[in-house]
């Protein structure tokens, strides 16, 4: 039987970033998929080995617009691996409650957009509204609703103005009652099941195969989640629980970031109440020569850094794994046998960043991919030889 | 038909009330928060022109021009409000007390001329080498070192003849006419090279 073709982008008409998906259709299923990306490809990496360690973080800032915390908070952790040293305890409470109110708008955004995407923008509206007050909150505490401009290696550049404090707790405790409804409407809501139960199931070994990260392996059943497994920042010294559910469908993912928002609630009020005093920043100056890495679980899941200094003010080699990285190739264990109108939601369910991930494009001049996944591992080899010679290693 | 819920029509009547959640922007004017970052803005009596702001700035959105012909001898501080990110690192770095450039609630920045309206200037008097008239530093920066050294500041004649001039106690014929490099430059407003080559001579 013949098979036909559709094609979704270059423009993503719902996700609004530019990635092509092709789904090869046999009637209505799916039988088969690719996803390219590359339209994006803005040489962050390049770009921020120019600036000195200090004036990168923020161009690190820019690699995506919602997760403005989580790449600045691995690649500061990279920097701080070099040397290595630890912040002061208030700059990790610090970071520790702006990375978590990032979680909760982040989360509160896919939400709306999977309303959205789902036809269901009563859910958009309500999301996106409750969203604003957790945006008000991240600009009373570091002057911007996105952009925060508050990390630094060695610590944070500012610090919360003491006096802003109650009206941030009494703007939290004010969305609380909001997410209880919007909780109470997503979950009992017999559309969404109809719509979201069942749908796009990535099992637990799928998850593994893929090392898929963040909301998406933990609706799978695989409890895996920076903040518990190498704690860092403020994360274990306040009680909060991983939320790991078992069926791996698309409504198993709206649980975990539903329920993630209210842990995220929470850390932000231990941290609140918490927060000690003292420094704010080490007033790093210089930067040994040497490798780094660093680690902060966004809301898509892991974002990973990796920093080699050659003791200038400028790193010498950056490398930025972001989340959608990993979590995209499960889209072929997910979309395929489903029909397209559920293609849809499960292709938006991993919560993908396309810009992110944008890291290298090679193509010829007829816009086809000159490298498949074994030129890749071949070109990865050759590099790691070369790098060794270099470095004068076995 | 069907009847509303009671939660719909309770939010019926607040809605009703309270109206809209949108606010009527352009007839109504937006106050941001007070710890918005908004533009940063030159206090031309707290700046000393030290360029700190224009080192430290990651986006390159701080600049400066030295005007030293046509008798006058002034540094322009620039700050370009199109490529700005509003990080604030340039006030965390001012040298004056942070007071210097300071980030204001300013978040209407639009304009219709890049080339004349995209940024925001002040001038800052220069000193200039008195032999060869390369740009030393700004006065009021040099005034700012004296102050922060102290009795220290007198081991250098650039400091404190600066300071003097200012005070209006030297007298200008005293100083030699000599333009020789020589021992009679040693007691001039110099620049570090001319300073060596006196103190060589």
């Amino acid at each position: 039987m013949a098979k036909s073709v559709i094609p979704i982008g270059p423009w993503h008409p719902l996700q609004e970033e530019p990635e092509f998906f092709t789904l090869t259709v046999d009637g209505e299923t799916v039988v088969d998929m690719d996803v390219s990306i590359g339209y994006n490809h803005r040489g962050i990496e390049k770009l921020s080995e120019m600036k000195s360690f200090d004036q990168a973080t923020f161009v690190i800032e820019r690699i995506c617009g919602i997760c403005s915390t989580s790449h600045p908070f691995a690649y500061t952790r990279a920097v701080e691996d070099v040397i290595p040293v630890e912040v002061p305890d208030r700059a990790k409470y610090i970071r520790t409650i702006i990375a978590e109110t990032e979680r909760i708008h982040s989360h509160l955004l896919w939400l709306g957009l999977a309303g959205h995407f789902l036809g269901y923008n009563t859910i958009y509206h309500w999301v996106w509204k409750l969203r604003e007050e957790i945006l008000d909150v991240c600009e009373i505490l570091t002057g911007n609703r996105n952009n925060y401009a508050i990390f630094k290696p060695g610590g944070v550049r500012r610090d919360f103005n003491m006096d802003d404090i109650p009206l941030v707790l009494r703007k939290i405790d004010g969305i609380i009652p909001t997410v209880d409804r919007l909780k109470k409407a997503i979950l009992d809501d017999p559309v969404l099941h109809a719509r979201l139960k069942g749908i796009g199931i990535l099992t637990k070994e799928e998850v593994i195969d893929y090392s898929a990260l963040g909301p998406t392996a933990r609706a799978s059943g695989v409890a895996k989640d920076v903040r518990k497994d190498a704690p860092y920042g403020a994360y274990d010294r306040v009680d909060w629980d991983m939320i790991v559910t078992e069926n791996g469908d698309v409504f198993d993912k709206v649980v975990v970031r539903v329920l993630e928002t209210y842990e995220s609630i929470k850390i932000v009020k231990t941290c609140i109440a918490e927060l000690p005093g003292g420094e704010i920043d080490l007033n790093i100056k210089d930067i040994p020569p040497g490798e780094g890495i660093g680690a902060h679980e966004a809301p898509r899941g892991e974002t990973f850094h990796y920093i080699r200094s050659d003791g200038t003010n400028r790193p010498a080699r950056h490398k930025v794994r972001a989340p959608t990285f990993m979590n995209l190739p499960t889209y072929k264990a997910t979309v395929i046998g489903e029909t397209i109108s559920y293609a849809t939601i499960i292709l938006a369910a991993i919560d993908p960043c396309y810009c992110c991930t944008e890291r290298m494009a090679v193509r010829d001049v007829e816009g086809k991919r000159l490298f498949g996944g074994p030129d890749l591992v071949k070109l990865s080899q050759e590099k790691t030889a070369r790098m060794k010679r270099e470095m004068g290693m076995p | 038909m069907k009847l509303p819920k009671a939660r719909e029509l309770v939010e019926a009547i607040k809605a009703l009330i309270v109206g809209p959640y949108t606010s009527k922007f352009p007839y109504k004017p937006h106050v941001p928060y007070k710890s918005f970052r908004g533009q940063p803005k030159y206090d031309p009596d707290k700046c000393v022109g030290c360029l700190a702001c224009e080192q430290v700035c990651p986006a390159e959105a701080i600049g400066h021009e030295d005007i030293t012909d046509g008798g006058e001898a002034k540094r322009v501080m620039y700050h370009y409000t199109d490529t700005c990110i509003f990080c604030g690192t340039c006030e965390l770095a001012c040298i004056a007390d942070n007071e210097g450039i300071k980030l204001s609630n300013d978040w209407e920045l639009a304009f219709f001329d890049r080339k004349t309206e995209s940024f925001e200037t002040i001038d800052k008097e220069l000193q200039l080498c008195e032999i060869c008239g390369e740009v030393i530093a700004c006065k009021d920066h040099l005034r700012w070192i004296s102050e922060r050294i102290g009795e220290l500041s007198f081991s250098s004649p650039t400091l404190y003849y600066s300071k003097l001039k200012e005070l209006g106690v030297i007298d200008e014929n005293i100083v030699s006419a000599l333009r020789d490099s020589g021992r009679s430059d040693r007691f001039k407003i110099l620049c570090a090279r001319c300073r060596r080559e006196t103190t060589l001579t």
